[in-house]
């Protein structure tokens, strides 16, 4: 028996650190949503807020000189010519906008709302709204794809204001929009002013982000390259709003039926098609093909198409113009 | 008692090494000690070589060749993935079917190199991150597949978002464990490819030993030869020259296993791995439509590293088999290139359409076409590389069966015919 005491010291003494087993860790399997690339929170505003621009009447466009010019016929030396002598107009444009510019996924073509009115211009200019390249660019490609010169014109969802309109130069208004909010349905979201303290999601470079950072009930902006990436978001219950042109938002909510536009509209949005800075011609022969199709009912026929099931009266925005 | 044993102790043991019968007896068990450890220690040198052969053969190579399937039928679900999203309204059926097939595949090749997670614990966060969201990244693509149907644009915001998924975790964490996994291969066979320096300095100490007891011998007893001795150096010798031609030729396949295999199969598989995000980053700039700059970008520096690893494999190919099966690589290669600038003159000309149709369509000349040329080219020479590789280290395996064993054996053999050797010559001092 002492033996046995003796031998179990022994033992005891000998073996001294405990030999684990080895368990793979099993705890790192933790769950980590997937997000849309290039998702940015934004703690602060954007610096290029556009209170900061001197104010001044961004809407008011240059007034069309002459009667529009027959496609084929473009005055000489004008930008126009170079399209025409190019055999095609290159515009930026939007593939993730349903009803104003977007992939229609079973043909695989580009429509919409923003995308019939660049073929306007492409058939004044060329005589065919088939002669024309589109440039897909997120909201903040716009501005420099113009100062690059990598498309004669852009037609996306593109508000006119002062700060832009440094940058770029504006036609006539050619749809007013104005800012809401869309929320899951039933999740209480009223409008923006509820919105405190919750995530709203806007794209990058858009007006709209600046007007949810700047609202005065503190929302947290999530900024995100596509609107369609945010329906994503809110879908995987990444943000609790999305806030944008109303255009915007009818779109998203008719892809998915659980959510709702709500609030009122509380921002203005008109809509200009922009060019490089410095085409004063070029603006003017833009706003001559507004004047025409807003008079012969195109405009409307194009509203009704994509636009009708916001239920608003077809009637497009007067034009203003500063001389 | 103590005091005794140390007085008398130290008197005892001088005297019996002065005496010559102890110092026989001391020559038989030095002897016998020797030729054990020899033995003994050899067959570890060749049972580690060995070891390092089996690890090769049936762990690290299959595992390396697991980890390289999961980072190539990832990149190729994603590549297709676009290309079907890319072809408008719903997918054909043959790109469902391979989009399938791959997910499939990286799904097996990920089981079997999960089962090595205990052998490799740096590889856990790697190994999970591809366990875990490879089910999220297939959610996503059938989200964006539901949303397509139903005609709705968000689709394409899905697929990105698995796009995204894909480029910035599972493949960063498939190229790791690949990484590792080669790491495997090389060590197992820089182990089993050794020179044997230690088995043959054992061999020299066993022949040195009894050389010395047989001059010694020859010197007390004025005979010339003592059988027992030649024998047992003839053992010794024996062992020795078996453990190092049976080493130099595990040695030589190892190095073919390199060569003729493994290094060329490495240079394949990360040239078809530069070809499948080549693919990835064309159809992917036409998707994004007008702005995929950036993919078209790294399309070019894609396409530049697989013109050089092609060239690379061309340099390294040591079998007819493979260099046919590289030579048609780069041909196909040099098609697609031309295919590839046909699509973004097509695009940059604005003619959407043509570019769509050359980058998918089933035209012979068409990217399409010439991609899978080349890719199924890659996999041909892959898989011959591999074969030789395999082929090699099975004759390298075959080669040390039973080395260990002889060497024990011999081992024995060479104590007992030293101790018989040394025993004629004990018997005379009775």
């Amino acid at each position: 028996m002492r033996l046995v005491t003796a031998i179990a010291l022994l033992v005891a003494l000998v073996g001294c650190a405990p030999v684990p087993s080895t368990t793979p860790d099993m705890s790192v399997g933790s769950a980590v949503p997937p997000r849309p690339a290039d998702v940015v929170e934004l703690t602060t505003p954007p610096s290029t807020a556009p209170n900061q621009a001197p104010a001044c009447d961004a809407t008011a466009s240059l007034r069309p000189t002459a009667a529009l010019p027959a496609p084929g016929a473009m005055p000489a030396g004008s930008p126009m010519e170079k399209i025409a002598a190019r055999g095609r107009l290159i515009a930026g444009v939007d593939q993730n906008t349903y009803l104003m510019g977007f992939r229609n996924p079973s043909s695989g073509q580009i429509e919409g709302f923003d995308v019939d009115m660049a073929r306007q211009v492409a058939k004044a200019i060329l005589g065919d709204p088939t002669k024309i390249q589109f440039k897909v660019l997120t909201s903040d490609q716009r501005i420099p794809a113009l100062e690059q010169g990598e498309v004669d014109i852009v037609v996306r969802t593109m508000t006119i204001n002062c700060e832009r309109a440094q940058k770029v130069d504006f036609s006539t208004v050619y749809y007013q929009a104005g800012q809401r909010v869309l929320a899951p349905r039933g999740a209480g979201v009223t409008g923006i002013d509820a919105l405190g303290g919750k995530k709203v999601c806007a794209t990058k470079g858009s007006s709209s982000l600046n007007n949810v950072a700047n609202a005065p009930s503190k929302p947290i902006a999530v900024a995100v390259p596509n609107w369609t990436d945010c329906l994503v978001m809110l879908q995987q219950g990444q943000v609790d709003a999305i806030s944008t042109d109303d255009t915007i938002l009818a779109g998203l909510a008719a892809q998915d039926p659980y959510t709702e536009m709500v609030g009122e509209k509380f921002t203005q949005e008109p809509y200009g098609m922009a060019v490089p800075k410095g085409n004063e011609d070029f603006v003017r022969f833009v706003n001559a093909m507004l004047e025409q199709i807003r008079g012969d009912g195109t405009w409307a026929s194009i509203h009704q198409a994509w636009l009708g099931r916001l239920g608003e009266a077809p009637t497009p925005p007067p034009a203003r113009y500063r001389d | 008692m103590t005091a005794v044993a140390t007085r008398h102790g130290p008197n005892r043991l001088t005297g019996l090494v002065r005496s010559t019968p102890g110092r026989l007896s001391l020559i038989a068990l030095l002897l016998v000690v020797t030729s054990v450890t020899v033995g003994g220690l050899t067959g570890l040198s060749v049972q580690s070589r060995s070891g390092a052969l089996e690890e090769l053969a049936t762990r690290s190579e299959p595992l390396s060749f697991a980890a390289q399937e999961v980072y190539r039928a990832m990149a190729d679900a994603d590549a297709t993935a676009a290309s079907a999203f890319l072809s408008g309204g719903v997918e054909s059926a043959a790109l469902r079917g391979r989009y399938e097939g791959d997910i499939a595949k990286a799904a097996a090749a990920l089981s079997i190199a999960t089962g090595e997670i205990t052998r490799n614990p740096e590889l856990t966060g790697a190994l999970s991150t591809l366990s875990g969201q490879l089910p999220v990244y297939t959610g996503l693509v059938e989200t964006a597949r539901t949303h397509n149907r139903q005609g709705n644009p968000v689709g394409a915001a899905y697929l990105r978002e698995a796009s995204g998924l894909m480029r910035a975790q599972l493949l960063p964490a498939a190229q790791e464990v690949y990484r590792a996994e080669t790491v495997n291969v090389v060590r197992d066979q820089d182990r089993a490819g050794s020179w044997p320096w230690s088995e043959i300095l054992l061999g020299l100490l066993g022949l040195a030993a009894l050389g010395l007891a047989q001059r010694y011998l020859t010197l007390r007893t004025n005979r010339l030869f003592n059988v027992g001795l030649v024998v047992a150096s003839g053992v010794t010798l024996v062992s020795l020259l078996w453990v190092v031609v049976a080493s130099l030729l595990v040695v030589s396949d190892v190095s073919d296993s390199r060569t003729d295999g493994t290094a060329q199969a490495d240079v394949l598989a990360r040239a078809r791995i530069a070809t499948l995000t080549a693919r990835g980053d064309e159809t992917l700039t036409l998707v994004a439509r007008g702005s995929g700059q950036s993919y078209e970008k790294r399309y070019a520096e894609v396409s530049g590293q697989l013109t050089g690893l092609l060239a690379e494999g061309q340099r390294l190919a040591t079998t007819p088999g493979v260099r046919a099966a590289v030579d048609s690589a780069v041909g196909n290669n040099q098609a697609w290139q031309e295919a590839h600038r046909a699509i973004r003159e097509a695009d940059d000309k604005g003619d959407f359409t043509a570019a769509v149709s050359v980058a998918l369509g089933a035209d012979p000349a068409g990217a399409a076409a010439a991609f899978d040329k080349l890719d199924s080219d890659l996999v041909d020479a892959i898989t011959q590389a591999r074969k030789t590789s395999t082929t090699s280290v099975a004759a390298a395996r075959g080669t040390l069966t039973g080395s260990v064993v002889v060497v024990v054996l011999l081992g024995l053999l060479a104590a007992s015919a030293s101790v018989a050797g040394v025993w004629q010559r004990l018997k005379e001092y009775r």
